[in-house]
């Protein structure tokens, strides 16, 4: 793990009266992969777009530490849509010519490369999320923020895609990541932050949060959120 | 590392490829074909030469190069708004000015095939039927020519171009496809009629001091009605017919282009909302 490439410091983010955010500081270390989760209405997406910068915090700021990069932070939204009409490769195209980058190249490294005339209308869900990820990963950002990337995917996709997720972090990315898949982020995790009502409730290391109540990550969320809350997350004790 | 310039390229590109695809333009140009050969043939225009048959379809082209126009654009930026495309793009280097000129230009290619042509045809049927006299250039009043056709050509193009800048604009504004389609309606009124009532209301309630000419050159509408009138039409008048100052009309159609550009390229910046750490890492 290498230093941190993001910074959050005591960011807050209120919408007229409610507070979807209050005084959260995390760190986004180069190499690895920290995942945010919480039950729905936390604040992830919030704090995960105040991350990426394409929401401004009312309060605290964030600041990048990371390398001198032409696009220093790739985003992949939690619905990804693209033009329809449009085929993979031409939709990759597009993006990689605004960085520079190879379309077939980015394709193949989200396992899309057999598919380039494939129109976006016709992909599965998983692969659509796949295009997704090799978008985030055009002019290769040194900073990725991908929210809920194996959300509504079968387990086969999931694990496939927080496979990618790995291997980007051991590429030296640093990986911030949403997720309600506890067992997949507790293999892929090296710290977990977990949010309850826009508030960190818990920041460290899956293994530490497991040696908290001795189980796996799904116990000790239950633990550290309200149980009305935790009911929206995905555990193992319901796949 | 890539310019500014080369990702305008890029959204260019992209939809240029897009309209390229798209066959309700196919259907516009001959659905306006149509409509202005109809009225040509109507009118016995085509004859009889080309000033005749610009009096023949330009009320009708005052009205539909508006439609087509938001027709056309109405939906180009709000289309990636909904999808999260402009969240996604913030993340590049692509400045929103560049992103709004890189759709401008490329639904304005689409725009000005789906006009021009059917009034290039026009022209050609103009040339093949009417009298010999047609095909002299003007040199004086009183005399029909090409020359003419082609300016009222270079005129109905720049007011698409104005109008297509405007229904961009409406576009960037518009927070949903519904919302669009209920913007451009409005956005279609005033470029047709709204900005000519509300011009000759003004000066019949005395609430401005300056003459009719000169005010009807900030509606869309009149600058280019009155621009045809004053370069195109004028060969049939003794006189200057001095509907429109043609100063004002071109500083209109050009202002209405130019600030609806600016209100979209406003409104893009501010649904990406790249206020922060965007900003830094670009300084």
């Amino acid at each position: 793990m290498t230093d941190a490439y993001l910074h959050a410091t005591e960011v807050g983010r209120t919408f007229g009266d409610v507070t979807a955010l209050a005084d959260v500081s995390v760190e986004i270390p180069g190499g690895s992969v920290v995942a945010l989760i919480g039950p729905n209405g936390s604040g992830k997406t919030t704090l995960l777009r105040i991350l990426s910068g394409l929401l401004s915090p009312t309060d605290g700021e964030v600041t990048y530490d990371g390398p001198s990069a032409t696009r220093p932070l790739g985003y992949l939204p939690q619905a990804p849509t693209f033009r329809p009409g449009y085929t993979t490769a031409e939709t990759a195209t597009f993006y990689a010519r605004l960085v520079d980058d190879d379309p077939i190249e980015l394709l193949e490294r989200v396992g899309l490369g057999a598919v380039p005339d494939r129109r976006v209308e016709a992909l599965s869900g998983g692969m659509t999320r796949l295009l997704g990820i090799a978008q985030a990963l055009a002019g290769d950002p040194p900073v990725l923020a991908l929210d809920e990337p194996a959300s509504g995917l079968d387990p086969v996709m999931s694990r496939r895609v927080f496979d990618i997720v790995e291997t980007l972090a051991d590429d030296g990315h640093a990986v911030v990541v949403t997720s309600h898949d506890l067992p997949l982020v507790e293999r892929a995790a090296d710290r977990v932050v977990v949010l309850d009502r826009g508030s960190v409730v818990a920041s460290d290391t899956p293994a530490a949060l497991r040696e908290r109540t001795g189980g796996p990550l799904h116990e000790t969320f239950a633990n550290l959120v309200d149980v009305g809350d935790a009911v929206s997350v995905r555990t193992e004790a319901t796949r | 590392m890539t310019g500014r310039l080369d990702a305008f390229w890029a959204v260019f590109a992209r939809e240029i490829r897009g309209a390229t695809r798209n066959r309700t333009y196919l259907l516009l140009t001959a659905a306006l074909t149509l409509v202005v050969f109809g009225l040509a043939r109507a009118g016995n225009g085509p004859s009889a030469g080309y000033i005749p048959t610009v009096v023949d379809v330009l009320l009708v082209v005052e009205v539909l190069v508006p439609a087509v126009a938001f027709a056309v654009g109405y939906r180009s930026i709000t289309d990636d708004a909904i999808r999260g495309t402009l969240d996604v793009l913030a993340t590049y280097p692509l400045p929103p000015w560049a992103y709004v000129v890189g759709v401008y230009a490329g639904r304005a290619v689409a725009l000005l095939s789906v006009v021009l042509v059917p009034l290039l045809i026009l022209g050609a049927v103009v040339a093949a039927s009417a009298a010999p006299a047609t095909t002299v250039f003007a040199s004086h009043r009183g005399v029909d020519s090409p020359l003419l056709f082609v300016r009222f050509l270079v005129l109905t193009a720049t007011f698409a171009l104005t109008t297509l800048a405007i229904a961009v604009a409406v576009s960037a504004l518009a927070d949903s496809r519904r919302r669009a389609i209920l913007l451009a309606l409005v956005g279609l009124l005033v470029v047709v009629v709204g900005a000519d009532v509300t011009v000759l209301r003004a000066l019949s309630g005395g609430l401005v001091d300056a003459d009719l000419g000169t005010l009807l050159g900030v509606s869309p509408a009149s600058a280019y009605r009155g621009l045809v009138f004053e370069t195109v039409l004028y060969v049939a008048f003794s006189e200057r017919a001095g509907f429109v100052s043609v100063p004002a009309a071109v500083t209109g159609l050009l202002g209405w282009s130019v600030g609806s550009l600016l209100v979209a390229t406003l409104a893009v910046r501010g649904r990406q909302a790249t206020v922060g750490l965007l900003e830094w890492l670009r300084a």
